[in-house]
This record gives structure tokens, sequence and C-alpha cells, in this order.
């Protein structure tokens, strides 16, 4: 039987938010982020907004010449989180299957769902009624038999739209043919550029090609991997919370830094965020890594695995400061700094020792970075640091 | 220097000399066997300044003298040349030739008086013990020794000569073997030594089922002598953890198996094991032993070995190599294992004097 999967992806989540919340900002472009001065970008535009070409990710600075009226709102996390919670709140009384992609949009697997609630299109009309009456806030949503065609689904009929993709061959092959390739999920400006520029701008044109010809433009991989989703077809599985991969913090300064010392000092907040997270889920870590984007937004990666996987502060902080400090700053300054942990795991056979060892040593920061998380969340994050 | 000698003799001589080389080569001299032909014999020596070894070849010496050859390459001409009797004269320029039969070599080496001295073991006091029963208890507790460099104190075995009783314990901090034998020696000679691992191997190769075996001990070094055989190790300088301590009194379940029935269980066992921090759970109950392992994304075995028992039923989990270790090394044909429960240690013992205290794995 074929699966039915929803892409729900909440309109213009951020502005939205503002505007529910302050109902004078209705209609006006509204914009989410920091002012240009801090280098902020734009976080969330609102519809009035992006018909003057403000989209998500453009620098602040740029916004507002194209609309020099804009309204800038400083964002309000904690807010847009609480509103997440509840919009996620009504996807888990249709099903349990759930892959948040971001705060605003989610997978839903809805196949085993359809006994109790009826077909796709009616529990996906049901979640956008029920986000519409109980938040007040808009979603569009894709109804198909895969991810990759739901995805591409809610996109189209944006904002407060509904599209439903056939489930037969022919009609998914009709559905994805008049859509650009670069709406196909992988295929960035550079790919796309190379396969325009060998005469397939849409996903019909790759429809109609074949494999060696495709292989000629883009290499063997990559063609057979865009065959396959110009075709509608997409396996992967939903990723659910329960099994969640990975929890990973960053941070962009409000100014390029060059002092190791304050990207160290921003790192280990990080790491302790991250750590705190990684613990409230009872969960281990069996590879750490690092992420530095410098301030030619050339950006780096590096980790480390983790042998045995661990959970406290001590050793996450260790081998936050070993890999940044293997790779050193060499007088390049930091735009952005982040860290994260993966391969996330139970708690792993851990061998005792007869003499007073290892085992002893990791329980002890085990308990202590338990009671260091309790007093966080008793007082603040800031009720205490490790010293360096 | 000018002798003629077996290809059999030297060649077994070489095996016993040619593991003890340095890779260190800003002495390339380490790489080398000193061959000292003198009016008793032909000695070869070889040493990486920790451990020195010497054994004693026969032959007939045409001509006294002394020089190094490189170890590796000597021993494998000798292995290859045709005949069964070698000749060998080295020149002033420590060239030497090597004749058998139709074949000539000759190979390139260095000075004899760069080579480092080796100890002699003469004078003095000396343990004494039979050659196999040492090499036996080594086999029965070298394993267990750390290869931690950080825990060079256990990258050993520690030899304690006590109460007319020699103790070999060797511990990686997780395991702990221990093999007794009664010895005699006077009170005033207790002594305890920590013998590193290279030695210990090096031992375990060269010594023989039977024969005396004579023990040195010097400060920081031991020597070891036996049938014109000199083998001296520097000691493990640093303090041995107190192991007495550590051997529980006294267990509250003890359970009789066959050795060869519990290995062969958990060498299947460990066909399922994705790396080396993976657990294997034991579970004794009444009458049966249920060895259960499952490897996330790998699969799980199950194996059941009837046993007898009536004690409380007690699951532990343990890493199946360290327990696998001595079971390998026992030949009896029972072992008994001694538990308390799932967090305390268990204690493997044979009808022979040896003991092995292993810690189990905490899992959920």
């Amino acid at each position: 039987m074929d699966r039915v999967i929803l892409h729900v992806d909440m309109d213009a989540f951020f502005a939205s938010v503002e505007q529910l919340d302050n109902p004078g900002l209705r209609g006006l472009p509204v914009v989410v982020g920091s002012p240009a001065e801090q280098r902020g970008v734009v976080a969330a535009a609102s519809y009035a907004a992006r018909r003057f070409g403000i989209h998500s990710a453009m620098p602040m600075g740029e916004a507002v010449r194209r609309c020099p009226g804009l309204v800038i709102i400083t964002p309000r996390r904690e807010r847009y989180q609480e509103i997440s919670n509840a919009v996620f709140g009504i996807f888990e009384r249709f099903t349990p299957e759930v892959e948040p992609l971001s705060i605003d949009e989610a997978f839903l697997d809805v196949s085993g769902a359809q006994a109790l609630f009826g077909g796709g299109e009616d529990i996906a009309q049901a979640i956008r009624r029920m986000i519409r009456e109980e938040i007040g806030l808009t979603a569009s949503v894709g109804v198909a038999t895969n991810k990759f065609l739901a995805k591409i689904a809610s996109d189209m009929h944006k904002p407060d739209g509904l599209t439903l993709v056939p489930s037969t061959r022919e009609g998914i092959l009709t559905f994805l043919s008049p859509l650009p390739v670069g709406r196909i999920w992988g295929v960035g400006v550079v790919l796309q550029r190379r396969l325009n520029e060998a005469g397939f701008m849409t996903i019909g044109d790759l429809q109609r090609t074949t494999l060696p010809v495709l292989d000629a433009v883009v290499g063997r991989h990559t063609a057979e991997q865009l065959l396959r989703l110009a075709y509608g077809e997409d396996a992967r599985e939903l990723q659910t919370e329960s099994e969640e991969k990975s929890i990973s913090k960053e941070h962009t300064f409000s100014r390029d830094v060059r002092e190791l010392e304050r990207v160290e000092k921003m790192l280990l907040e990080l790491v302790d965020e991250v750590g705190m997270r990684l613990r409230e889920k009872s969960r281990y870590a069996g590879t750490a890594r690092l992420k530095v984007r410098w301030h030619n937004f050339k950006t780096i990666t590096r980790q480390q695995v983790l042998n045995p996987a661990c959970c406290d502060d001590f050793t996450l902080r260790a081998v936050a400061l070993a890999l940044l400090h293997e790779e050193g700053l060499a007088g390049r300054a930091v735009r952005l700094i982040g860290f994260g942990v993966s391969d996330l795991q139970d708690r792993p056979p851990e061998q005792l020792s007869l003499f007073g060892g290892d085992d002893v040593q990791r329980q002890k920061r085990e308990r202590l970075s338990h009671s260091v998380d309790q007093l966080r969340r008793k007082f603040g994050p800031d009720a205490l640091r490790h010293g360096r | 220097m000018k002798l003629r000698i077996e290809k059999s003799v030297l060649s077994a001589g070489l095996q016993a000399v040619q593991n003890v080389v340095s890779s260190r080569s800003t002495l390339p001299i380490l790489a080398n066997v000193l061959v000292v032909a003198k009016d008793n014999g032909i000695y070869l020596s070889t040493t990486d300044l920790d451990v020195s070894v010497r054994c004693k070849v026969e032959g007939t010496i045409d001509v006294q003298g002394s020089t190094t050859i490189p170890v590796k390459r000597l021993s494998s001409i000798v292995r290859e040349l045709p005949d069964s009797m070698l000749s060998i004269e080295s020149d002033e320029k420590d060239q030497t030739s090597v004749m058998s039969g139709s074949s000539y070599f000759k190979i390139v080496g260095l000075s004899a008086d760069d080579f480092p001295s080796i100890p002699e073991a003469d004078g003095e006091f000396s343990y004494l013990i039979d050659q196999g029963v040492f090499r036996e208890m080594l086999r029965k507790t070298a394993y267990a020794a750390s290869t931690d460099e950080t825990r060079y104190n256990l990258n050993g075995v520690m030899l304690s000569f006590k109460e007319a009783k020699l103790t070999a314990v060797a511990t990686d901090g997780r395991r702990l073997a221990l093999a007794e034998t009664e010895m005699e020696f006077p009170d005033a000679s207790d002594a305890d030594m920590i013998l590193p691992s290279k030695a210990v191997s090096e031992l375990m190769h060269v010594l023989k089922e039977a024969g005396n075996l004579r023990i040195y001990p010097r400060k920081n070094q031991v020597i070891f002598s036996f049938e014109g055989t000199v083998l001296a190790s520097k000691l493990i300088e640093g303090t041995y953890p107190n192991f007495r301590q550590v051997i529980p009194s006294q267990c509250e379940e003890r359970v009789t198996l066959e050795r060869e029935a519990l290995l062969t269980a958990l060498r299947r066992a460990s066909l399922i094991i994705a790396d080396k921090s993976s657990a294997t759970k034991l579970t004794f109950d009444a009458n049966n032993l249920v060895i259960l392992t499952m490897t996330p994304d790998v699969g799980e075995s199950r194996e059941t070995i009837p046993i007898k028992y009536n004690g409380k039923a007690i699951t532990v989990a343990f890493n199946p190599d360290y327990m696998m270790d001595p079971l390998k090394n026992l030949s009896t044909d029972e072992i008994s294992i001694e538990l308390t429960d799932n967090l305390s240690p268990a204690v493997i013992k044979s009808d022979v004097p040896f003991l092995y205290v292993l810690m189990p794995m905490r899992v959920d």
C-alpha cells in the first residue's frame, strides 16, 4: 500500500506570530531579524514584505533598501517555540510519526492514521483547520506518497494552501514535469546552472533523458539520484523525534572575532547547552563536531569519535577545545562557531575497574554535570558556569 | 674471528636472540647480533638497552675474535643456505664471510667494541626455580598486563618473592591474573619486581619445558640464567597497586564449569560483538547458565550450558575477551567461578594455584 506523507509548513512563521500578537502589524511589510547595524539577516518575512522581493537569509541592509518602510522586529525565540509546541501538539493528535525539520515545518506519516481520521486530504484539512482555529495561524500542506513529493507540494500554493500529489506513476510524472530542476532536493545553484547549461530546465527534461546522457553532465552518482527524484521516487523513512540523530547549537558573533579566548568562551557555552539537552534525553554522544565559519564565509567542520560514548560537560568541553585548538585561528577572524554531537546512543556498557579508575572518574563527571543541570534549571542558565 | 658451526645450531641460537633488537635508527648497532668466539665457546648477544639476551652455541673455533652482524639479515641468510655445515670468518673491517657448500656471502657489520655491554650472571644470591614451572606462571598471567603506556607500572608482570612463595601477578586495572608456586629461599631474600612485558614474552619464547632457572635480583635489574642463556632486563620502576586488597576474600556463590564448554560458548558469543567495549550477559540460574549477547544493529546470540548450581539467580555482564583469556591459558578440565552480584568482581579459579579476578561491566 502507498504511504501517505504530509509536509506541513507554517506560512511566514516568525512574522505571522508577531502579527498574531500585534494585530496592528497585519498587512504590513514585517521582517524578523536583528537590525542592519548588527549585520543581521532576515529570519522571516511577511507576505507583504515578500512583495518587495525580501526573503529569508537576505542581509537586513539589503531588505531595508528594497522597502524603506519595513518593520523590523527582534526575534522572540521563546514565543516562537511556544507556538511551535502547540502546532506539534496538533500533529501528535493524528500520528506519533512526526519528523520535525525545523521549528515551523515537519513531515507526518499518516499511513496508519487513515482508518481513524480519513484519507490524507481529510487529515491535512483537519490539521490546517485546527491550526487556524486554535492558534490563529495558517499552514500550507503537501500530501503525497513520499517526503520528496510532499515537500515540493506544500510549497506550491503558499500561503494557506493544500496541494495533493497524485499517487499514480503517471500522475506523479505529470505533476513534476513542469517544475524547474532547482526544485529537486539537493540541487543547489551550481548544479542547477550545470543542468541548465546542458539544456535541462525542467524536471520533465530529466524525465525524458537517459542515465548515460545525464551521467556525462553530472557524474554517475548524482545522475542516478536525480533520475530517481525526477520520477518522484524517494524511499526515505521519517526520522521521528524519538530517534533523534544529533543535537547542535551555533552562534553568529555580532562582529567577527579574532581573539581565541572569546571564541573559546562562546564555544564552551554552546557545549554546555548541547550537553544539557543530551542529558535531558538520557542519551550518550558517540561523535562530537565543531563548526567554524570564517569571516569570508568559508565553513569547516571537524569531528571526533568519542569512545566510550559520553554525556558529561567535562569530556565534551575538552574535546571541543581540542578540536578548536587543532584547527587554530591562525589569524583568521571567526564569524560563527558551532558545536554538535551525533551518533546518539543509550548508556554504553561500562567496564568497572579494580582499583578505582576511569569508571569512577566518569561517574563523578556525569553526576556533577547532572547536578549543574538541576541548578541551571532552577536558577537560570547563568547560575553556574565552569571555571577555566 | 674464524669458526665452523652447524647450520641448525646457529639457526636455533639466532632464533633465541633475534627478537631483542631495537628499531631505533639512531643506534644501528642495536639491530646487530654480537658474535664472540672465545676459548670456551661461541656467544650470540642482542640488546635493545632494556632487555638483553645472550646464548651460547656449540661450534669449532679456529681463530678467536668478535664482531657484530645485522641479525635479521644473518638469520634469513643462514635459513636459506644449502649445506648443513657453515664456515664463518670476519675481518678487521667487520665484514663477515659466510660459506656453505657452493654459497658465499659477505655481510657488512659493525665493530664489537661499540656494542653495549651485557650484564653477567654470576656471584651473589639467586633464586632457583624450574624453567617449565616459571614459564607456565608467566603464560597464565602475562595476557592480563596493561598495554596502556600511561599506566607504565602495569606494563609487565609483578614477581613477588615472599614467604617461601613466588607470586606472579598481572593486571590492567579491570582484571587481574595471579599464579603462585612454592619455592625455597631465605626470608632475607624477599623481593618484589615488575618485569616488563617485553622481557616476559622473550622468556616465554626461550624457556624450556624443564631444567634449572636461576634468577639474580639486582638493583633496578634482573638477570635470568639457564643452560648457557642469559637474559637481563631492566625493571619497571614504580609502585605496583596493592593487588591482594582487590582479591575478594569470599564470594556468595560458587559454580563449577567445564572449561572447554564455557570457552567455546563465549567464543561463539563474541562473534556477535561489534567492538571491544561490548558486553555479554551471563545468567546463572537453577542448573543453567545462559550467555546472552546483544549488539544494536548487529544481532544477538544465546548459548545455554547446563551447570550444577542451586544458588540465587545472578545476571552479570562481562567483556567476553577478558573472560576467555584465562580459559585459553589454563589446561585443567574444570574451573570454578565465584560471584556475588552484578557489580562485584567475579573470581575464576582452577585446581592449580591460580586465580583471576574480573570486574563486570555495568549495563542498563
